[in-house]
């Protein structure tokens, strides 16, 4: 084998195992995470807060 | 704010601005500008947000604690209620369906902060609040804040839930509450998955994961005629609770109404439901109840040594409370709960 052909081969074996590890890595770092965030404006309407003495007819 | 982890964002760039939501075993994948399945928790340019958050539906100061339904916890008191419109599960039974089954936009709410529902429970005097009517587990962040500060203002939190809830953030929310009334609605995933769009083990998991957690939990199962009546399942039912609960956990057999997408069932008979809460006790439980219908003993707390009437009950109402510092006031056997 040839000084050139053995550096090729070598490059090779070392840029597969960079690649493949990076890959691995990648798979493995925890995701990142967000937690929901408060929407500023409610989409539906909104009523008055003396209302909540009202009995209302739901279960549990 | 809350440093718990309910959603994550995936990695890979081609879908970077979709969401995951981690908070229930529903995991759904959510696109810019759509909800998850509980209609509350939408994708916003990426970010995944809450719409209810300071916007509940329903706020009512007088609920009995009984009707949660809550037997082993300060009896007799009132509990402030707490729900806003949405729900992860879609059950076909669903009592309140009309606001667990709403989209935010065609409802009404209050506003109001974490800090002025824990005000505003303290102006009533009520030494509780519950997260009920709809699934609390979906307004989540709302709970969270609510609870933790009405935790430093003395009071206590109580939770009236499916159970369908992710272990992560499920145990983050346990560290402030003080006790759930969880469902179990079936004892069959088949069911689950064909009447509430669930699955059972996450509910199973969430309900030993609650117990080991410390606090009150008590559990309830909707008999509902044709789907879940029969002796089998009620024992198998019963069997699960007393092996992985304890023989203390007490037992609500509620009693169905025809509603919703199942109308076209009959009311569970009151003898179905004596049946059951035979079932139960002979399977080793020591507290067992029937609701949503009035009954002469299935509605009594007795004491499980030596069987003395310890707490009499009509309705929500309670007539006669006999325990004595949580203890039956006859043999002296400590009762499970939390009684004052």
């Amino acid at each position: 084998m040839t000084r050139r052909k053995f550096i090729q081969k070598l490059l090779k074996a070392g840029s597969t195992i960079v690649i493949s590890t990076s890959w691995l890595a990648k798979k493995t770092v925890p995701r990142k995470f967000v937690r929901a965030v408060r929407l500023g404006k409610y989409p539906g309407s909104l009523r008055p807060l003396r209302d909540i003495s009202k009995q209302n007819k739901w279960s549990g | 704010m809350i440093g718990v982890v309910e959603a994550s964002r995936l990695t890979e760039p081609e879908r970077e601005m979709e969401i995951q939501c981690e908070l229930c075993p529903k995991m759904c994948v959510i696109q810019p500008g759509q909800s998850g399945e509980c209609r509350v928790r939408i994708n916003i340019d990426g970010v995944l947000r809450t719409v209810v958050y300071g916007y509940p539906c329903s706020l009512y100061p007088y609920d009995p604690v009984e009707k949660k339904p809550l037997f082993h916890f300060l009896p007799g008191t009132r509990i402030f209620s707490v729900a806003t419109v949405g729900c992860n599960l879609h059950c076909k039974n669903c009592q309140n369906w009309e606001i667990s089954q709403a989209n935010p936009e065609e409802s009404q709410a209050y506003v109001c902060s974490p800090e002025k529902l824990v005000e505003l429970a303290k102006e009533r005097n009520c030494p509780s609040l519950a997260y009920t009517y709809t699934d609390p587990i979906i307004f989540y962040e709302y709970v969270y804040d609510t609870a933790k500060l009405a935790r430093q203002a003395g009071i206590r939190n109580v939770l009236v839930t499916a159970g369908y809830i992710n272990e992560q953030p499920w145990k983050k929310l346990l560290e402030y509450v003080d006790a759930a009334n969880i469902d179990l609605k079936f004892i069959s995933d088949d069911l689950y998955r064909r009447i509430c769009s669930g699955t059972l083990k996450p509910v199973q998991n969430a309900l030993v994961v609650a117990k080991a957690s410390g606090i009150l939990v008590e559990v309830t199962n909707l008999i509902i005629p044709t789907l879940n009546d029969k002796p089998e399942q009620i024992r198998q039912l019963s069997h699960w609770v007393k092996a992985n609960l304890g023989s203390e956990t007490p037992l609500h057999f509620s009693s169905f109404t025809p509603r919703y997408k199942l109308r076209h069932l009959p009311p569970t008979s009151p003898q179905t439901l004596d049946m059951a809460r035979e079932i139960a006790i002979s399977e080793g439980l020591n507290y067992v109840y029937i609701g949503n219908i009035l009954s002469k003993e299935g509605q009594n707390t007795y004491c499980p040594s030596c069987k003395e009437l310890l707490i009499e009950r009509s309705g929500y109402t309670i007539l006669k409370n006999q325990l004595k510092n949580g203890c039956c006031s006859r043999c002296g056997k400590e009762i499970y709960g939390v009684w004052r």
